[in-house]
């Protein structure tokens, strides 16, 4: 009866006393994420302040602008994008640059030859924690990859990857002179060079005068190294019935073509034929 | 002139579609320009066709000329052949400076001493490949003009593209040939075949797009470009998904055209995995089953599925491992645990 009913009393004010602290928390919180507000406002309004100043100060002809040691944010960005950049330019102009994949690395050997851009190639790399395995490539077929890999990739890549792109580099650098020798003595040469692959056994009948319609010369290049651009044997004949002065110039041919990009030594029989 | 030799050039003309024929006649440089000039090639093909047989007369044409128009036809529609990829192995590590005329004299040394009764022809292109093309007579009688191979070789490569004829049983005497004349020592057929010649050469080459993760800036075009639609009205309920597959498919495919096959073909040797309960077959023994994806362009048909909602992104890998492993023919066998690339053989 009575206590019960006491009981029920003590209860209900309970009940309300916790009622009313969550009130008093409540506003109070209230009150202080309204001071947060005025004070972030206040910081806005300040920064607002200082950007109108910086812009009318740069528009502005008189001296000094607001800060010169306190760059903007986008400026410092901008800087780092170009600097990345550059950077990134750099790494690609060495000829070999590499991106980390989820499995491996991405390697991207580029090619050039005396200037020119040639072209480039991917490796994609899986590195595995007992070996190194490729994965996908873009290296032409008649390049020895897996020589190259059985002897380097697994201790030493960086001399793999120095290798391969020795061996790209001077592929694209044959081809490139067959190519430029094709294209601009055409009329020099008879009929089409007969070249490989490779582009490491050229064989061509050549004269030296634009004018000539017979083919006197014979020029049997051999590359012997897979990693130089220049011959390492070089033939030149003459045919039996021509002109003892022409037959004479053999010598001075084999040797050129030893020398010099092929291209360029016929530029020089050309010089020589006409002084 | 032989009276055959005069049929075959004019079949071999007859072929050829009628805007073609004065472009590879003037390819072929057997008959001049004003012998060209004489011929009306707007009239009907049946009498271009006996026109220019007559001219051939007039050169005393023999079976080599007319052998190399047939290459000619032969290179530029190379799609109206099958074509199969041979791999050769060879076990020394020398570099060869392979030797054009070195090449053609060992191979129809070889071929002769095995079958005397060919006509064999050579033609260079620009992209260092070398077309044979081999007419099959046999120790009795001459050969048939009609019965030709074709072989395509890049000189340094252990790759030779194969169109054989109905007589397969030259076959050997063929890859024999060029495994000798090319330095190598053996030669096994691929599971790769198309009638598609440039797009085996891409496979198998390394020439088709694969999509390597770079530095080097791409232009960062056709991202959304086809999601945004013009109406604003219409909202892109899945577009997270949308561009998921599109990146997915672009990680596998990679961006460029992809080499042309014509079906893909999988031989399933596996068990037929049932409800116990239901108990199909009394004896456990693979379930023999033949699986053949057909398409006129198989490669592109396979890119398109994700984005068209047809097949879930990422495809099964027995799908898009075709460019890389180099084979259009697989055979699947039961294995302990599934993992689709491990138990494909060769």
């Amino acid at each position: 009866g009575v206590f019960a009913h006491l009981a029920m009393l003590e209860a209900q004010a309970h009940e309300a006393a916790v009622k009313q602290e969550e009130k008093e928390q409540q506003e109070e919180k209230l009150a202080r994420l309204k001071a947060r507000v005025q004070e972030l406002r206040a910081q806005r309004d300040e920064l607002r302040a200082k950007v109108d100043q910086q812009q009318k100060g740069q528009l502005g002809k008189e001296g000094v602008v607001s800060d010169p040691a306190q760059p903007s944010a986008r400026a410092v960005v901008e800087w780092n994008i170009k600097r990345i950049k550059a950077m990134l330019q750099v790494f690609y102009l060495t000829g070999i640059s590499g991106k980390l994949t989820k499995r491996g690395v991405c390697f991207c050997i580029s090619t050039a030859y005396e200037g020119t851009y040639l072209g480039s190639y991917h490796l994609d790399l899986l590195t595995k924690p007992e070996e190194v395995q490729i994965h996908r490539h873009s290296i032409p077929i008649f390049i020895p990859l897996e020589q190259i890999a059985t002897k380097y990739l697994q201790t030493d890549i960086r001399r793999f990857l120095a290798v391969l792109s020795d061996h790209l580099n001077a592929y694209v650098g044959r081809r490139y002179q067959a190519d430029q020798l094709q294209e601009h003595f055409s009329n020099q040469i008879e009929g089409t060079l007969q070249r490989n692959s490779l582009c490491n056994l050229l064989v061509f009948n050549y004269n030296v005068s634009k004018k000539s319609q017979t083919f006197p010369f014979n020029a049997r290049l051999l590359y012997g190294d897979l990693c130089c651009s220049l011959p390492t044997e070089v033939i030149v004949s003459c045919t039996p019935d021509a002109p003892a002065s022409l037959a004479a110039r053999a010598a001075a041919h084999s040797d050129a073509f030893r020398r010099v990009a092929l291209h360029k030594a016929f530029r020089s029989f050309g010089s020589a034929a006409e002084s | 002139m032989d009276e055959t030799v005069a049929e075959y050039i004019r079949r071999t003309v007859l072929k050829i579609p009628r805007d073609e024929i004065k472009t590879m006649l003037e390819k072929w440089g057997f008959l001049s320009e004003t012998q060209l000039q004489t011929v009306n090639f707007h009239q009907i093909k049946e009498n271009i066709s006996l026109d220019v047989v007559q001219l051939c007369e007039e050169n005393s044409a023999d079976i080599k000329q007319a052998a190399v128009l047939d290459i000619i036809y032969n290179h530029i529609y190379p799609n109206k052949r099958v074509w199969s990829v041979y791999q050769m192995n060879k076990r020394g590590e020398e570099m060869e400076f392979f030797d054009l005329t070195d090449f053609k004299k060992k191979f129809k040394r070889r071929l002769r001493s095995a079958l005397k009764n060919v006509t064999i022809n050579f033609r260079e292109y620009e992209d260092n490949a070398i077309w044979i093309r081999i007419a099959w007579g046999t120790p009795y009688t001459k050969p048939n003009q009609y019965k030709t191979s074709y072989a395509v070789y890049h000189s340094q490569t252990p790759y030779v593209f194969i169109s054989a004829s109905v007589l397969r049983s030259n076959l050997p005497l063929l890859c024999q040939a060029l495994v000798v004349a090319s330095n190598y020592h053996d030669i096994r057929e691929m599971e790769l075949r198309s009638h598609s010649l440039n797009s085996l050469k891409d496979i198998v080459f390394k020439r088709y797009s694969q999509n390597f993760q770079t530095y080097y800036p791409r232009p960062l075009q056709e991202r959304n470009v086809a999601l945004e639609s013009a109406d604003p009205r219409i909202v892109q309920e899945s577009r997270n998904e949308k561009e998921r597959i599109q990146r997915v498919n672009r990680e596998v495919f990679g961006d460029g055209p992809q080499p042309k096959l014509e079906f893909a073909q999988y031989k399933l040797e596996t068990m037929f995995k049932s409800d116990p309960k239901m108990d199909v077959l009394d004896k456990k023994e693979p379930f023999r089953c033949l699986v053949k994806f057909s398409s006129p362009h198989l490669l592109e048909s396979l890119k398109s599925l994700a984005p068209a909602g047809m097949a879930d992104a990422p495809l099964s890998p027995l799908l898009t491992c075709i460019p890389q492993k180099a084979r259009n023919y697989f055979k699947i066998r039961e294995k302990k645990g599934f993992f689709p690339g491990s138990f494909v053989s060769p």
